[in-house]
């Protein structure tokens, strides 16, 4: 017998390798993002499904939201580069590959991409099938439960994020610092994101919309102590208010100064290793809270990382450092990327 | 003194701090840098001294115990690669030190180097806590961040050049770095589905032969072999490698592929060694065989000189993979020593080589060996650096490379199965043939050379030919490390093995 959730599912299980399909041979990269963010959105409902609402809250806020928006604006960075500097680019590219033949370029693909997607099939059909052959092991399930007394939240999610395997989350958080990291250290940011003028529409929805989405933010790190959220879905609502700020072009943002970018970005993972050292200090092992004030602990750590997981995603969203010093450097800021790639001579 | 558990925390904790440190404050990136290669010089001495006194050692991170909770597991092998870490960083350190403190060409420029120092002590600061993280840490996710970490670091670091030809190269390494992560993931989800437990100790005493494990088995693998860049999934590594800075380009071919090598080691050398039938290590040698000559082929046509040390890493890697059958068929642990030992000397001997190279670059503005002639005459200890490191590579005695490939063609013959040691003795001399191509431009012919007058800082001479001559050491020298080895690991002492098989 089938219930309408089973249709629901079914209909789901279709449709997401479909789009994924659509996806991949879509041509036109725009039409591609917007299948790329319904795919999202599809997962986040697949994870719903599959009754892990965390994994839903992320997915559709950075799966989906995020990571569509930083397509978006990747785009509409490509669109800007002239074809002139396309070209220039391209030529610097041939000058350091050899290029290979055009004629056996174009017999080499179809078989290079068929074999790929056959060995492919076969590799899914084998694991499908040892799938169904071996039985699930426990998991860690049942153990978590029983310590979820001593965590210090009552979420089991959060207990295992943040307490059990607290030491995972602090290395990924450092992986988040890592991602700005590297894309400051590619180019300036250049200022303001769009073209135009922001209409009238855009600045009101973005008076509206940022206080609420800041106090949503708040709400979702408070309440992953004991149900779906925490610092990760926290910070993607506070990112994406960022990206709204950015995107209206509102004076207050563009006044930041880069320093206190910076201790935005830190603060998070500073915190976070600070407290894993006090652990240590306080004659625990690394990142051993005290068992009374573990909730106190883990609430203060998630929300300095929900802080700077917001930053850091829309610092990625903004695509560069902060332009300093802000009066003389104009001449490197002409377009993006410029002022790193013109003078590509320097040394090795 | 601290026990070994502190100094464990030390080399984790604190280069995440001075990376973040030398973030927000980046007029300090230049003290804190070296601060902390020192810093983690001397925890990995603490480490290492405490070590030796205790024996091996398993920590709970967050007082969990196992199956809950993340272990450090600190053994001979991990300290052995966590002491060469140490000891190559610190020399890349000192390097990038002297390195960035160089100012060439137009003002324009200028900030781009300036850039390019305030960026490169923190990303250099993450890989190396990324890779001491992997090292310590017992539990295979755990070991996924921890990749994640060194592979986008090592990306970021190969972009810093900013020439189009390194974005290019980084960009491939990006996706490639990402494929591979993607890989070792899905894997790991299947074994924790299979078994319920992440920690590999633990995991080596479950698993038991089945399709699953095969599937889950062969992603983790085919993810670390792009990461170690295997032939014939290399392709990425020398632009990657060549296009990169100096310091970076001696990061990523010494310490970074090695992480990924170290963990293939660990899982079929260790975990799932008795599950693993023979016909799958005959296949890694052979690819390892492949890679040796390929790569050695490779570096003998190349044109440029960081080109050609990149290609043979290529080649240097294939050794690693022909000694994974030799582990299989050596009853003793000889042929275990002899990888570490060879990971060891490759990490100095190729980190020295592009620290050469790089300041060959600097002084002669160029890299095309063709016009290299003569260049002893202007940078002395860099051509002997070079040539030193290269000796090692092929082998000669007493380098490191000469005891680890004696050990390993002792075993191949031992063994039966000659045709390893005959790749292993092919191998030399192909790597002796494009040592020999550099070797006797630089030293022999005799040419006026015109230099860019640009002054190479001491520090950056001598921190090479410090790294080329320990890896001709390395050899006399390596009783003490196998013995270290031999200490911590059941599966690298002869009692161990008895308890395995």
């Amino acid at each position: 017998m089938m219930d309408a959730m089973g249709i629901f599912d079914m209909v789901l299980a279709l449709a997401l390798p479909w789009l994924g399909w659509r996806l991949l041979a879509s041509p036109d990269l725009f039409r591609a993002m917007v299948l790329f963010i319904s795919l999202g959105l599809l997962m986040a409902l697949t994870w719903v499904r599959l009754q892990a609402p965390d994994v839903a809250l992320a997915e559709a806020a950075i799966g989906a939201g995020l990571t569509g928006a930083l397509f978006l604006s990747a785009l509409r960075r490509l669109e800007r580069l002239s074809e002139a500097e396309r070209r220039l680019a391209f030529a610097g590219k041939r000058e350091e590959e050899d290029e290979i033949p055009p004629e056996r370029h174009r017999r080499a693909k179809p078989v290079a991409y068929g074999l790929a997607l056959l060995l492919l099939a076969v590799f899914v059909l084998l694991l499908a099938w040892s799938l169904a052959q071996t039985p699930a092991g426990g998991g860690l399930g049942p153990a978590v439960g029983e310590q979820l007394g001593q965590s210090g939240v009552r979420s089991e999610v959060t207990a295992v994020l943040l307490n059990f395997r607290g030491y995972d989350t602090l290395l990924e958080v450092m992986v988040l610092f890592l991602a700005a990291l590297g894309v400051w250290s590619l180019t300036r940011v250049r200022l303001p994101l769009q073209d135009e003028e922001p209409g009238p529409v855009l600045a009101t929805l973005v008076r509206l919309l940022a206080p609420l989405m800041i106090m949503v933010a708040g709400y979702l790190v408070w309440i992953g102590g004991s149900r779906a959220g925490g610092a990760f879905q926290g910070g993607a609502v506070l990112a994406a208010a960022g990206v709204l700020l950015l995107l209206a072009n509102v004076t207050v943002v563009r006044q930041i100064p880069a320093a206190l970018l910076r201790w935005g970005l830190a603060l998070g993972p500073l915190l976070f290793l600070l407290t894993a050292v006090v652990c240590v200090a306080a004659g625990g092992n690394l990142l051993e809270y005290p068992p009374q004030r573990a909730g106190a602990w883990i609430l203060l750590i998630e929300s300095a990382s929900a802080v700077s997981i917001g930053v850091t995603l829309a610092a990625l969203y903004a695509g560069g450092r902060p332009p300093e010093p802000p009066a003389q450097d104009r001449g490197g800021e002409q377009g993006p990327g410029r002022d790193a790639d013109a003078d590509a001579g320097g040394r090795q | 003194m601290a026990d070994a558990a502190f100094w464990a925390i030390c080399l984790v904790v604190a280069p995440l701090f001075f990376a973040i440190s030398s973030f927000v404050r980046g007029g300090l990136a230049h003290v804190f840098g070296p601060l902390a290669a020192w810093l983690n010089a001397l925890a990995v001495l603490g480490l290492t001294v405490s070590f030796a006194r205790s024996g091996p050692l398993r920590y709970a991170i967050g007082g969990w115990q196992l199956p809950l909770g993340i272990n450090f597991r600190i053994d001979g092998l991990c300290v052995l690669m966590l002491a060469m870490t140490a000891v190559t960083g610190l020399a890349v350190s000192m390097y990038a030190l002297g390195y960035f403190s160089l100012r060439i060409g137009s003002a324009r420029q200028m900030s781009r180097h300036e850039q390019q120092r305030l960026f490169f002590w923190p990303l250099w600061l993450l890989l190396w806590a990324g890779l001491n993280g992997l090292y310590l840490s017992s539990d295979l996710f755990n070991i996924y961040v921890t990749l994640e970490i060194t592979g986008l670091a090592a990306v970021s670091l190969t972009a810093l050049s900013g020439k189009p030809a390194a974005r290019l190269a980084a960009l491939r390494y990006l996706l490639v770095s990402l494929l591979g992560s993607c890989s070792y993931l899905l894997g790991v989800a299947l074994l924790y589905r299979c078994y319920g437990i992440l920690d590999m100790a633990a995991l080596s005493r479950l698993v038991s032969p089945g399709p699953l494990l095969w599937c889950g088995l062969a992603l983790l693998t085919a993810g670390l072999l792009l990461k170690t860049a295997l032939f014939p999934l290399h392709f990425w590594l020398p632009p990657a490698h060549a296009n990169a800075l100096a310091p970076v380009s001696a990061i990523l071919s010494g310490l970074v592929v090695k992480a990924s090598f170290y963990l293939l080691l660990r899982l079929w050398g260790e975990v799932f060694a008795q599950v693993l039938p023979p016909a799958a290590y005959v296949l890694l040698g052979a690819l390892g065989c492949g890679a040796v000559l390929w790569g050695a082929a490779q570096a003998l046509l190349q044109k440029r000189l960081k080109m050609l040390i990149a290609y043979s890493t290529v080649a240097q890697l294939g050794y690693l993979f022909i000694a994974l059958p030799l582990i299989r068929l050596d009853p003793g642990p000889a042929a275990r020593q002899a990888v570490v030992l060879l990971i060891l000397s490759h990490a100095c001997a190729k980190s020295a080589m592009f620290m050469a190279a790089g300041s060959i670059f600097l002084k002669a503005g160029h890299d095309r060996i063709a016009d290299l002639a003569g260049i002893k005459e202007v940078l002395p200890v860099s051509s002997f650096a070079f040539v030193l490191a290269g000796v090692s590579l092929m082998g000669f005695p007493p380098s490191g490379g000469f005891v680890g490939k004696w050990l390993l063609l002792g075993v191949s013959l031992a063994g039966g199965q000659w045709w390893w040691g005959m790749m292993l003795v092919t191998g030399s001399l192909l790597a002796a043939g494009y040592v020999y191509r550099v070797a006797s431009r630089l030293l022999v012919f005799k040419a006026p050379f015109f230099s860019r007058r640009q002054a190479i800082p001491p520090v950056m001479e001598w921190s090479a030919v410090l790294l080329a001559v320990l890896a001709m050491l390395l050899g006399l020298l390596a009783g003490s490390p196998l013995e270290l080895l031999a200490a911590g690991n059941q599966v690298f002492s002869p009692a161990g093995l008895e308890v395995l098989r």
